[in-house]
């Protein structure tokens, strides 16, 4: 695909779901909001966008906890200046546990098999935040649950997406993309034997 | 058609559906079609480019079929190009299409394949310096001074951005859409006179189109900042916030004229009141 898509990522805290591991806080992440495909790095509706996803988060007990990035080209795998200026921006509002998830286009096309992102953690020093590639997530199904992905491009639900790009083009579509993620759920549960990873 | 239309009359690339709506009418209708068939093969040429390796027998039949009928055409050589550069022989690509431009240097579509060459290959300033190239003949092709601004805001030479935008407005003064952006690279830039700039561009965007979202907001974001910047005098800063204010009930007023859910016009509300603090 030529476009760039970014998006945000929400954590869930609190109610003890915020676990501590030799002293590392564990964060689940349970939604993504996706932001530009277009314009992506100019300021006004960046802020508009990080404001509008703030307010939703909180609203329903989430926080905005990263940054989700996937660059125009097939060989580009790196964190860009524009990945990493909204990258820095999203740690410096986010006290604890935030992360960067680049998506590595090449892995795309075995998304069955392996994860077709980094994920990487920021150091922050006096002037600047650099970001330090870090463990692999433990997915909510485990290795199972790579074969969603495939399993799930198959209806063209992609087509579908609504990003705040679409949102602002028509702002009675909305960016939690409420039917899509239902339909996710309900394909989910129709498998048989799915477990979540215990941990 | 090679771009179908939504009921927004926006243009999408939707390959796999012309595929196979392009594979159908030439297998079931292609009497029926007559000469309109031609237009049908290269249309599916190019569409079964990006359903590649999948469909490379469909781009080989398109080129064979094309090149049949249209001995020595630059279109079909277009699509020689094309398939070259999905193959990654951007040597090939790149001869062919120079050879194409000596020999017909009005002709626009090889120079532009040249700069999608230098963009795959991560060649951004040969990308830049050929479309600049370009752009001194065919100074009225508005998709390419959208092209070259991008380009260079990606690069953040954003003042160069605002030059090639600076020519759009001169050709399409009333197009809200250039104001806009105009004013997005100014906010983007910073600064005093950046955001004033931004801040008129802004709203010249939204009397140009008041359902342009994004120029509301742009007014709220510049004009708030401007009016919490510490060297303003009482007035300016008075003006600004009224500005902002407007901004907010416009903003407001439309999510409500669009009918959205009561929950997104609550949150709308909260999100513009934090916006309108900064």
């Amino acid at each position: 695909s030529k476009q760039w898509y970014q998006r945000r990522v929400r954590g869930k805290e609190g109610d003890g779901n915020l676990r501590r591991k030799e002293g590392n806080e564990r964060v689940e992440v349970v939604d993504a909001v996706p932001l530009f495909h277009y314009n992506i790095s100019l300021s006004p509706m960046l802020t508009v966008a990080l404001t509008q996803i703030e307010e939703y988060a909180i609203n329903r007990g989430l926080r905005i906890c990263g940054y989700y990035h996937a660059n125009e080209f097939h060989s580009d795998n790196d964190i860009g200046f524009v990945a990493a200026r909204i990258a820095d921006r999203i740690a410096e509002n986010c006290e604890e546990g935030a992360c960067l998830l680049l998506v590595n286009n090449e892995k795309l096309d075995h998304i069955a098999t392996e994860l077709p992102f980094k994920v990487f953690f920021p150091v922050r020093s006096t002037d600047r935040i650099d970001w330090k590639e870090g463990e692999e997530p433990i997915l909510q199904y485990g290795e199972r649950g790579l074969t969603l992905g495939p399993e799930i491009m198959k209806t063209q639900l992609y087509q579908s997406v609504v990003d705040m790009d679409s949102h602002y083009d028509d702002v009675r579509c909305h960016w939690d993309n409420a039917a899509l993620n239902e339909v996710v759920t309900l394909f989910t549960e129709s498998i048989p034997d799915l477990e979540e990873v215990e941990e | 058609a090679v771009v179908s239309t939504q009921s927004t009359g926006e243009h999408v690339r939707c390959s796999d559906k012309i595929v196979e709506l392009g594979e159908y009418a030439l297998a079931h209708y292609s009497s029926n079609l007559g000469n309109e068939k031609w237009a049908v093969y290269e249309q599916l040429c190019v569409a079964a480019l990006d359903l590649c390796p999948v469909k490379m027998k469909v781009v080989n039949r398109c080129i064979q079929k094309l090149a049949e009928q249209f001995p020595s055409s630059l279109r079909v050589s277009m699509l020689e190009g094309l398939k070259s550069e999905y193959l990654k022989k951007w040597d090939e690509a790149l001869e062919m299409y120079n050879g194409m431009i000596e020999y017909e240097p009005t002709f626009p579509a090889p120079y532009k394949r040249k700069v999608a060459i230098y963009k795959a290959q991560g060649k951004v300033s040969d990308a830049v310096s050929e479309l600049n190239r370009y752009l001194t003949t065919f100074s009225c092709d508005h998709e390419s001074w959208l092209e070259l601004a991008d380009l260079y805001i990606g690069q953040q030479s954003y003042k160069q951005a605002l030059f090639c935008v600076e020519e759009l407005l001169l050709q399409h003064p009333h197009n809200h859409l250039f104001h806009q952006r105009y004013a997005d690279i100014l906010h983007t830039l910073g600064g005093k006179e950046n955001l004033e700039a931004s801040c008129k561009y802004y709203c010249r965007a939204a009397e140009l189109n008041s359902s342009n979202v994004r120029a509301l907001y742009g007014v709220l974001m510049s004009s708030s900042t401007l009016a919490s910047i510490g060297k303003i005098s009482a007035k300016a800063k008075s003006d600004n916030l009224t500005l902002a204010a407007w901004a907010c009930d416009m903003i407001e007023e439309f999510y409500k004229s669009q009918r959205v859910g009561k929950s997104v016009i609550l949150e709308t509300a909260s999100v513009l009141d934090k916006l309108s603090l900064k």
